[in-house]
């Protein structure tokens, strides 16, 4: 071997831009959830007030400091690419993933957008492989271009030969 | 589609219905289950101060509830019918919901014939037949008939993973045990290998189940059980013997030890004898590779060999350490229900000799030499530097656990120590925590903690040790495990992609987990810890074609880090 180290270079394209407001509503609604528990229950448990409002004020702060910092973070780290042979990508924030899956060994794609992603007009991709490590995922697509993914990755999968398996 | 047919070879495309027997037999096997607990719980009755007529009760409902299952199971049956065509294999079935379920013959991975002893009585057998399809999700991608008549089952394990023209002339009967033509012995049993089956760490702690087994019934029926035996054999009262077990403490440990080690002994070897008593392991000649064990459940699972896309050198600790091993199978297919099922039903050889299990993986991937002979490349030192980290935290951890215990300790020579002795005498006729609380000195559980350290500190470096990855001409390997090492060898052309994960700590460290993806075994085998420019080179090396265009040189860096197992910064 050479002595270059290697390294993966990052997939080419990022999401939409208007996935950062997707995930900030996303964390928002878990953590004002997270917030309202022990909020709520200070309101009715008379004797452990004081712990409850600290802890309210402890997962208050944590989901404040997740919202703000997660959506940046996650929108320089998601990224993905198609080629010819291959699905790209890379997701996560503090933890990451990179994911490689070669075209002849993909055996559905679909697309899903929920609620929260068809306000924000966002759609995922969903990539399944024969494999247990579960489908590989790019999240956070313009609708028309999830949908162009989809149509260019059905048509490459039909094309290479192979069971998937 | 009468239900009287009873044939014993697959005619092509005929409905079949299970053997009218598998009523009997699901009877019989429920009964075993049933009423000799239905007989101890009517003992119990008998013997605690309840109302006498209590103790009628559970025989007669438990054989009621047999008889209603077997009504069930009666209507059940009539409606099950399955075929194989010569393109696919259906099962029709459902009392209230019908179901139909239709697997295409390419499909069929994997061919499992079981006959627990009680289906045995009858000539019967289950058949499962495994399919790659929908892997991970429990169960569903699996069928199976329960039971039918062992001719039937042969036949189906003979027809179902054969590919081409009808399944034809499967009269002559195999029987068990028979070589067949044209197969290839890869293994039998050697009895001497019985040997590793307690080389476990479990043996002691089976030991310890059992026993605590027996003082939780002696505690449920009151202590009743013990009084009856002490006075069968003689013994003195359960606190004369609490005052002598007191005073030679030192003498009784050691010795309790050993018996717990004879009885868990005794266990792990009747459970080796009854699962791998007869077993062999062969290749036929379409290279269907065939596996057959058992003692009173006897075993024939069948996977098609082009399916079988590895082997798993498996070690836990104790078995290591006397130079056994174990071999399982990494191949589509073979998934059941959920992960342990899974993993029972991979596995193609006890625990046996290293060498021997190392050449048997061998002749199983048809390598000349060993998949697991290239030396693994090392890891980075920064590896080894993270497990240096989790073993002082545990070390933190324990010592808090010893304050904290101390502080117990304390409390049970004082403030307790009433009621936790009347306690204890109640359930296991000893005192035995009181009374060691009292001979033990109280710094002990700091000692046990400094104890832990160290041992964590050596699991580190021998976890550091295990890890290892490389590359045979036709295999990827991977190695990784202190409590069970695990070296996986998996065909190259089987990976369906690679995922490569890092940690915000292994960012710092410029590690990487670099896993290959496939539709084999456990789905994900992973070079945990690799630098990640070493990772990357493996999995490209592994597998040219499908990283390559996403790889890229970093020229900044000076160092050679893929070889020397330095890591690499991103």
């Amino acid at each position: 071997m050479s002595s270059d180290a290697l390294r993966l270079r990052p997939p080419r394209h990022r999401v939409d831009r208007r996935a950062i407001r997707w995930w900030t509503t996303r964390s928002l609604v878990t953590a004002a959830a997270a917030t309202a528990v022990p909020g709520v229950a200070a309101v009715l448990v008379e004797p452990a007030r004081f712990w409850l409002l600290l802890a309210t004020a402890v997962a208050g702060l944590a989901g404040l400091a997740v919202t703000v910092v997660m959506p940046q973070w996650r929108y320089r780290v998601h990224r993905w690419e198609v080629t010819d042979t291959a699905v790209y990508t890379s997701s996560g924030w503090l933890w990451q993933e990179w994911r490689v899956a070669p075209m002849s060994r993909i055996q559905t794609v679909d697309t899903e957008r929920g609620p929260l992603q068809r306000t924000f007009g966002l759609s995922s991709v969903t990539v399944t492989t024969a494999s247990a490590a579960g489908p590989i995922e790019i999240s956070g697509l313009a609708h028309e271009l999830a949908t162009e993914v989809v149509d260019q990755l059905t048509e490459t999968t039909e094309s290479t030969p192979g069971d998937a398996t | 589609m009468s239900g009287h047919e009873e044939t014993g070879n697959t005619t092509p495309g005929r409905w079949q219905g299970l053997s009218p027997l598998s009523v009997w037999a699901n009877t019989a096997g429920g009964a075993l289950v049933i009423v000799p607990i239905a007989i101890a719980v009517t003992v119990t009755f008998a013997l605690t101060p309840m109302d006498w007529w209590w103790a009628l009760l559970p025989v007669p409902s438990a054989v009621l509830f047999v008889a209603a299952a077997t009504y069930v199971d009666l209507l059940r049956l009539r409606r099950i019918r399955y075929r194989v065509t010569d393109e696919r294999m259906e099962m029709r079935s459902g009392l209230i919901a019908k179901a139909h379920r239709s697997i295409p013959r390419e499909r069929v991975r994997s061919v499992d014939v079981a006959a627990p002893l009680y289906a045995r009585a009858f000539g019967l057998c289950t058949v499962t037949v495994g399919t790659g399809e929908s892997a991970g999700t429990g169960g569903a991608d699996q069928l199976q008939l329960q039971f039918v008549t062992r001719e039937q089952g042969e036949g189906l394990r003979r027809d179902l993973l054969q590919r081409g023209p009808a399944p034809g002339s499967a009269d002559e009967d195999g029987g068990e045990g028979a070589v067949e033509e044209g197969e290839e012995e890869l293994a039998r049993l050697d009895p001497r290998w019985f040997a590793y089956a307690p080389a476990t760490g479990a043996t002691i702690g089976i030991g310890f189940g059992v026993l605590a087994t027996l003082a939780g019934i002696n505690a449920q029926m009151g202590g009743r059980g013990w009084e009856w035996l002490s006075q069968w054999l003689g013994l003195p009262s359960g606190a004369e013997i609490g005052a002598f077990i007191l005073a030679q403490l030192l003498l009784l440990v050691p010795l309790t030890l050993f018996a717990l080690l004879l009885l868990g002994v005794a266990v792990t070897l009747a459970v080796a004898v009854e699962t791998w008593w007869d077993y062999r392991l062969a290749r036929q000649e379409d290279g269907t590779v065939r596996l057959t064990r058992g003692l009173l459940t006897s075993v024939s699972l069948s996977v098609e060999g082009r399916r079988l896309n590895g082997v798993a050198l498996r070690e836990p600790f104790v078995l290591r350490s006397v130079g056994g091993a174990e071999i399982r199978a990494v191949a589509t297919g073979l998934s059941a229900g959920d992960e342990q099922k899974t993993a029972a039903k991979s596995r193609l050889s006890p625990a046996m000799p290293g060498r021997k299990a190392r050449a048997l993986a061998a002749t199983l991937l048809r390598t000349s030499d060993s998949p697991f002979s290239p030396a693994p490349r090392v890891h980075p030192r920064a590896a080894l530097r993270r497990r240096f980290t989790r073993a002082g935290i545990a070390t933190l951890g324990a010592v808090a656990a010893a304050g904290a215990l101390t502080w117990v300790h304390v409390q049970v020579r004082q403030a307790w120590a009433g009621t936790l002795s009347s306690v204890e005498v109640d359930v296991m006729a000893v005192p035995l925590t009181t009374g060691t609380a009292e001979a033990a000195p109280v710094w002990g559980w700091f000692a046990a903690a400094a104890l832990f350290g160290v041992v964590a500190f050596w699991y580190a470096v021998g976890s550091y040790r295990g890890l290892g990855h490389g590359v045979h001409p036709r295999h990827l390997v991977v190695r990784r495990g202190m409590a069970v090492r695990t070296t996986v060898a998996l065909e190259r052309s089987a990976v369906i992609g690679w995922r490569v994960t890092r940690s915000p700590f292994q960012r710092r460290l410029g590690l990487a987990d670099v896993s290959a993806t496939t539709a084999a075994g456990e789905g994900l085998y992973t070079a945990a810890d690799v630098g990640l420019g070493q990772g990357v080179a493996w999995a490209e090396e592994a597998v040219p074609e499908l990283l390559a265009p996403f790889v890229e040189r970093v020229d900044d860096e000076g160092g050679d880090g893929s070889e020397e197992g330095r890591s690499v910064l991103p």
